[in-house]
């Protein structure tokens, strides 16, 4: 039996005994009465009368016991929670009434506001463990800040000062995020995480890896993991720690892989952006002369390059994650040409192959937020799978509609050979490939994992269903625009457009 | 192919690819551009400083001298420059790096990513 349930007998008990008591007092008004007064009813009333202003009396009383380990309760919030430690912390012992529960409640609610001891601690306490906490923050091997609730910078260390390049009088009574620049990669940033936990919780910590942060004055960008801790309304006046891990070494090796892979993707894309330029003359200088076959090889030779890159794209996508490169810009986006445009060279090689793409868009569908770039390379991976996987059917559908939760749902349908059940909570992992079909379809493994992240980092959600024989459903969920209209409008996003893969800075803003 | 609208627009390549330039050059005379094409980075550079052009196309791996180089120095020496400047390269920056690249230029364009006929058209949305 639990603290909660034996609270609850306890008051059923009382108050059982209670309306007994009351009860038998009745009677026996009613006994020694009914001879006094000489009429029965009479002596009843009065009984019933006795009766009831006892039961008042009793029930008053009993209900100043049963309340009162909801008053220590709230006591303990308050004290925990206010800012002045005026008030000081209720006493347990003196509860007697569902003392266990209102103990272990009290305990729950201290360890959770960080309370070390609930009616021992007092101001000199509380100073002490302020003071020993400033001396561990001075002592403390690796950069760290505290901050107070206002998000301002109570307390900080030499090697802090030192990590960041800066004066202990432009850190200590400013806020961190004014004074210290940071770059997440991804909107899951300190800031964000700060406000919500103000917002939402009690005590939170958080880990972030490769963070880039940029020291002031000419120093040389850090490569950084971070770490914080929060818990309100912290008695020693912590608030918010926030650790710095440097890992510049560490990381700027890694880079230097992306380093070698920006050099070989260099060198494969020269050839390619002079094979794109030759087919197009031929394109365009033999198209109407050429009989079927020359066509076909024409497109074919098109199809070829287009596969190329498309590698190419991935692995330097891929190698963008790893370093956590990969930076998408959302722009209010036009879904319905997004597709047709992305879609349109594999098309053309579904056309090759024999297979009919059918588009069931929805009319009217609101604008996405979206990286146009990034986007399309989704929609290719996938329907390059479909293509591929499709076998024997000639029938891929592509679709996209509002879905029930405001999200613009895209499906990508094709009746090929399906994927195994066991494979499928593996599918979009990195160089995940089916063991099965390994010898009979070409690919890297790439793709699925590309489109995952991507579609992640947008806020959406990418999911398959497959049967074997039956053929695959992948499906994605992007943002509408409207939903994150404001944020876009906040960041620098409107000085570029961005077109496919090229942009042109709006000039007026640019020339100073 | 749609005609330059006003006058004959000159555009200044950049480039050391013999092919690549083949293809731009034919692609811009057939848009009604005039070119003229240089293949080191130095030598970019002085033609930069005549300001004879409306448009320049700059890659970043040039012999001489780097097109991040030539941006950095057309800058500073002539704030006042009228050429618009698309940085056109096949070279993968980090986002940092990029982001100092793209500050100083127009435009920028990967040129494996389209065919000489879009960069052409692309050109035109300049305007």
């Amino acid at each position: 039996m639990d603290d909660f349930q034996r609270l609850q007998r306890q008051s059923f008990v009382l108050f059982s005994l209670s309306h007994f008591l009351s009860a038998g007092i009745g009677v026996a008004v009613w006994y020694f009465t009914k001879k006094e007064i000489n009429s029965e009813l009479g002596a009843l009333g009065l009984a019933l009368l006795v009766a009831v202003l006892t039961q008042l009396i009793i029930t008053s009383i009993l209900n100043s016991i049963i309340m009162k380990p909801l008053g220590t309760l709230w006591q303990v919030i308050l004290y925990v929670s206010s800012n002045s430690k005026s008030l000081s912390a209720p006493e347990l012992k003196r509860t007697q009434f569902g003392r266990e529960l209102i103990s272990s409640l009290a305990n729950r609610i201290y360890q959770f506001a960080g309370t070390v001891s609930s009616s021992n601690s007092n101001e000199a306490e509380h100073r002490k463990s302020l003071l020993q906490s400033i001396n561990i923050v001075k002592l403390f091997p690796h950069p760290l800040f505290v901050f107070n609730k206002e998000q301002i910078i109570t307390s900080t260390s030499q090697i802090a000062l030192d990590y960041v390049g800066i004066e202990s009088n432009q850190l200590l009574g400013h806020k961190l995020f004014e004074v210290l620049d940071l770059n997440f990669t991804s909107s899951d940033t300190l800031e964000n995480w700060v406000n919500d936990c103000q917002a939402n919780k009690v005590t939170d910590y958080k880990y972030w890896y490769r963070v880039q942060l940029k020291p002031l004055g000419e120093r040389p960008v850090k490569q950084c993991d971070i770490s914080a801790y929060y818990n309100r309304d912290s008695p020693s006046g912590t608030e918010f720690i926030v650790t710095i891990i440097d890992r510049t070494n560490e990381y700027s090796q890694a880079d230097d892989s992306l380093g070698f892979i920006a050099l070989a993707v260099h060198e494969l894309r020269t050839p390619l952006t002079m094979l794109y330029g030759y087919i197009e003359v031929f394109e365009e200088e033999l198209s109407g002369k050429l009989d079927d076959e020359l066509t076909g090889y024409l497109r074919k030779l098109r199809m070829s390059a287009d596969q190329l890159s498309t590698f190419v794209t991935n692995v330097l996508n891929v190698t963008k994650i790893d370093n956590n490169q990969l930076s998408l810009r959302l722009f209010e986006i036009d879904y319905s040409n997004l597709i047709k445009q992305s879609t349109a060279s594999l098309v053309l090689r579904a056309q090759m192959l024999g297979k009919r793409i059918t588009f069931n868009i929805e009319d009217g569908l609101p604008t996405v937020a979206a990286d146009p770039t990034s986007i399309g390379e989704v929609i290719n991976n996938i329907l390059d799978n479909a293509i591929k996987y499709s076998e024997e059917s000639n029938e891929i559908v592509i679709s996209a509609k509002l879905n029930p939760e405001g999200m613009v749902e895209t499906t990508i349908q094709d009746f090929g050979v399906g994927i195994p059940a066991n494979i499928i909570p593996n599918i979009f992992d990195r160089f995940y490939r089916n063991h099965r079909t390994r010898g009979q379809f070409s690919g890297t493994g790439l793709g699925l994992y590309l489109a995952k992240v991507i579609i992640t980092a947008h806020g959406g959600n990418i999911w398959v269903k497959s049967k074997p024989g039956e053929g695959s459903i992948f499906s994605f969920t992007l943002q509408l625009y409207s939903n994150l209209a404001d944020e876009l409008k906040s960041s620098d996003n409107k000085e570029i457009i961005r077109q496919a893969h090229g942009w042109i800075k709006n000039h007026s803003m640019y020339r100073r | 192919m749609e005609q330059a609208q006003t006058g004959t627009k000159r555009v200044l390549c950049i480039e050391d690819e013999r092919f690549i330039n083949e293809l731009y050059e034919r692609a811009l005379n057939k848009a009604g551009y005039d070119v003229k094409i240089v293949t080191d980075g130095k030598e970019g550079l002085q033609e930069l400083y005549t300001d004879n052009y409306d448009i320049v196309l700059l890659d970043i791996m040039l012999p001489e001298m780097l097109g991040t180089e030539i941006l950095k120095k057309v800058r500073h020496d002539k704030p006042n420059l009228r050429a618009r400047i698309i940085v056109a390269t096949n070279l993968e920056f980090s986002e940092e790096h990029r982001a100092a690249v793209e500050s100083q230029a127009d435009g920028y364009i990967i040129k494996a990513e389209m065919t000489p006929k879009q960069m052409v058209s692309f050109l035109q949305q300049l305007d």
